[in-house]
């Protein structure tokens, strides 16, 4: 049953039927990563028997949860399940909440988001924040984003940090330091924070982790090194749901997780090549994917719409150092703001190949381009994307 | 070679709306024209830098406001001189605000301008967002992204830089969207503003060159991917 059909029906339906759950509620919630963490958590507990209940991806307001919770149940009003996992929308996190509150939530970060929807960066970690300390057991924050942890720090429950070593710190920029032009200044509090799990280094996907005084190796399938950072706070969450469960046990289940919809997944196209189709919400995640995804050899397109689910504003795209991509060419840009991205592009030095705001067709030229692909794309065009490659490619690797 | 001095002004504390892209457009179509940007920045505490043709300032959060008002008042003389002698500045928003009179917060805390334009600013209760288009005299039309919860009024004989043909401006109410005082601009308009308005960015260009007393000729860029985004612009929604 849809959603707002269910809430508005039986007022107070989610906050029941959820409170039946042994193990309780966990939010995961964050400006980026919500998707894949959630997805890692809950197949990471799923390996190890439990019966969790999670929302579909993407759904991440309230309704989408009573969507999941209504389909799911029983006749009899019954949810066969140990717990719920969900990914919560920061600007929607508080309706939820209001509701029920969650045994532990996971903050992955807070970043400069599209300011049309969510506002300024201190609004968004309040908002964040607001959902951490509604946490009735346990917070498990970023350790490394300043603007989180103390907020973590001024609530009841004991904090979990995860984090990055020192030295890698300048692979995971700080909202502040994406746009300031000063060094950046060390984490804060760095040593007070125990951190229970520490990602060390890595090398493309693999990745080495302090748990403890153990350290392991494991090559991920999940891509981008943000992803890396993100599997450091699933880690640590799981640590504390599942305690007993040995952590090389849990790296070797963590290691078999699929990239999530649209974030860094692979499509094999019909010609035989493969092509990276990756989500770009902002500044934050824009850097990130550029590090992670632009080879010397890939050929690139971005696709930038302008819907409310996309910002409107295309300030952000201003925010980005696309230098990275001076020496190779982008060979499509696409989308309703397919000019405006070939605009900033050239005050970067960087050519692009073809101007095609229609997505399809722009898809299906770039697709005829031999060798390994990379599309980066804003939310709306993504969805669009993502439809349009499950149609005609076939097989998603 | 010509050089420019570009000076932006609290670009640590003032960058959340992406107005970095109009220091990047300034810098690189200086370059563009065979002219040499020399770019300063100036954060909090610093010591100003001794050359400066142009400058420039970006929109922030509330807090990063409140955190640099101590500053531009001890500042505020040495920018008043440089409009009095016509170097051309182009503030967006939160600096706009800032180079006014005063800013009243929606609770009520008053944050006192350095007054190089003739306004007030309110906060308001709901942020004016949307696609904007700008009349203006000078630089033709001006397509932006307004994003502001600050009603801003122009006082006495305090002139505008243009006046809005889509969207709210200064206060959604007057029609006049930013201010103009000889080469100082102050506007809310993001997006950012100069690489969809090529021809604003050259003025500032062309006017630092008047300031340094310095005659070149300005070579032509090409501009159709801008000319192509007006277009698109000039049709868009608010």
């Amino acid at each position: 049953m849809p959603g707002l059909v269910v809430e508005t029906l039986v007022p107070g339906y989610l906050s029941v039927m959820l409170r039946k759950l042994p193990e309780g509620v966990v939010i995961i919630t964050g400006t980026n990563g919500k998707t894949t963490t959630t997805k890692m958590v809950v197949e990471l507990l799923r390996a190890n028997g439990k019966r969790v209940l999670t929302n579909a991806t993407g759904s991440n307001l309230t309704r989408g949860i009573i969507s999941s919770v209504s389909q799911q149940a029983t006749k009899t009003g019954h949810l066969p399940f140990d717990s719920a996992v969900f990914e919560l929308d920061e600007a929607y996190a508080r309706q939820f909440t209001d509701v029920i509150r969650p045994k532990y939530v996971l903050a992955l970060n807070a970043s400069r988001d599209q300011l049309d929807r969510f506002g300024e960066v201190d609004t968004v970690a309040k908002l964040i924040g607001d959902t951490m300390l509604s946490a009735t057991e346990q917070i498990v924050v970023n350790a490394d984003d300043k603007r989180l942890s103390a907020i973590a720090d001024g609530g009841d429950v004991p904090v979990t940090y995860f984090g990055v070593a020192p030295d890698l710190l300048k692979f995971f920029p700080r909202d502040d330091e994406i746009v300031s032009v000063s060094d950046a200044p060390p984490a804060p509090n760095a040593a007070k924070m125990q951190v229970a799990i520490e990602l060390l280094n890595f090398k493309d996907d693999e990745a080495t982790y302090q748990i403890g005084t153990q350290r392991f190796k494991t090559k991920l399938l999940v891509t981008g090194q943000h992803n890396l950072q993100n599997a450091a706070g699933a880690l640590a969450l799981v640590r504390q749901l599942l305690p007993h469960v040995a952590p090389a046990k849990l790296l070797k289940q963590l290691a078999g997780v699929k990239p999530a919809f649209g974030r860094g997944q692979k499509f094999m196209l019909k010609n035989g090549s493969e092509l990276q189709l990756n989500l770009v919400k902002n500044p934050a995640s824009f850097r990130q994917g550029l590090a992670s995804y632009v080879r010397p050899y890939t050929a690139t397109m971005i696709v930038i719409n302008d819907n409310l689910a996309d910002s409107r504003d295309m300030s952000w795209l201003w925010d980005i150092d696309f230098t990275s991509l001076q020496g190779t060419d982008v060979a499509y840009t696409s989308g309703s703001r397919a000019v405006d991205m070939a605009l900033r592009l050239q005050y970067d030095n960087v050519p692009v190949g073809s101007i095609e705001p229609d997505v399809e067709k722009a898809l299906q030229a770039f697709c005829r381009l031999p060798g390994e692909k990379v599309v980066f794309a804003s939310y709306t065009a993504m969805l669009r994307l993502h439809a349009l490659l499950e149609r005609k490619a076939g097989k998603v690797l | 070679m010509t050089k420019i001095h570009i000076l932006h002004i609290y670009p640590n504390e003032m960058n959340t709306y992406g107005d970095r892209g109009n220091l990047l457009t300034l810098t690189r179509r200086t370059e563009w024209h065979g002219l040499e940007p020399v770019v300063h920045y100036y954060n909090v505490g610093d010591k100003l830098p001794k050359d400066v043709d142009v400058v420039l300032g970006g929109g922030g959060q509330d807090s990063a406001q409140a955190d640099i008002q101590k500053d531009i008042l001890r500042i505020g003389n040495w920018l008043h001189k440089l409009v009095a002698a016509d170097v051309p500045m182009l503030m967006v928003c939160g600096t706009y605000q800032l180079f006014g009179n005063r800013f009243v917060t929606h609770d009520g805390k008053e944050i006192k301008g350095i007054g190089i334009f003739d306004a007030d600013t309110i906060g308001g209760p709901k942020r004016l967002i949307g696609n904007t288009a700008v009349e203006t005299t000078d630089f033709g039309t001006l397509y932006g992204f307004e994003n502001h919860s600050g009603r801003t009024t122009l006082l006495h004989d305090q002139a505008p830089l243009g006046r809005v043909t889509r969207g709210n401006g200064n206060n959604g109410e007057d029609q006049t969207e930013g201010a103009r005082t000889r080469n100082a601009i102050g506007t809310y308009l993001h997006g950012p503003l100069l690489p969809n308005n090529p021809q604003l960015a050259d003025s500032l260009i062309m006017l630092a060159l008047q300031y340094r007393k310095t005659a070149v000729d300005l070579k032509t860029i090409d501009d159709s991917l801008a000319a192509t985004s007006r277009q698109n612009a000039r049709n868009r929604s608010y």
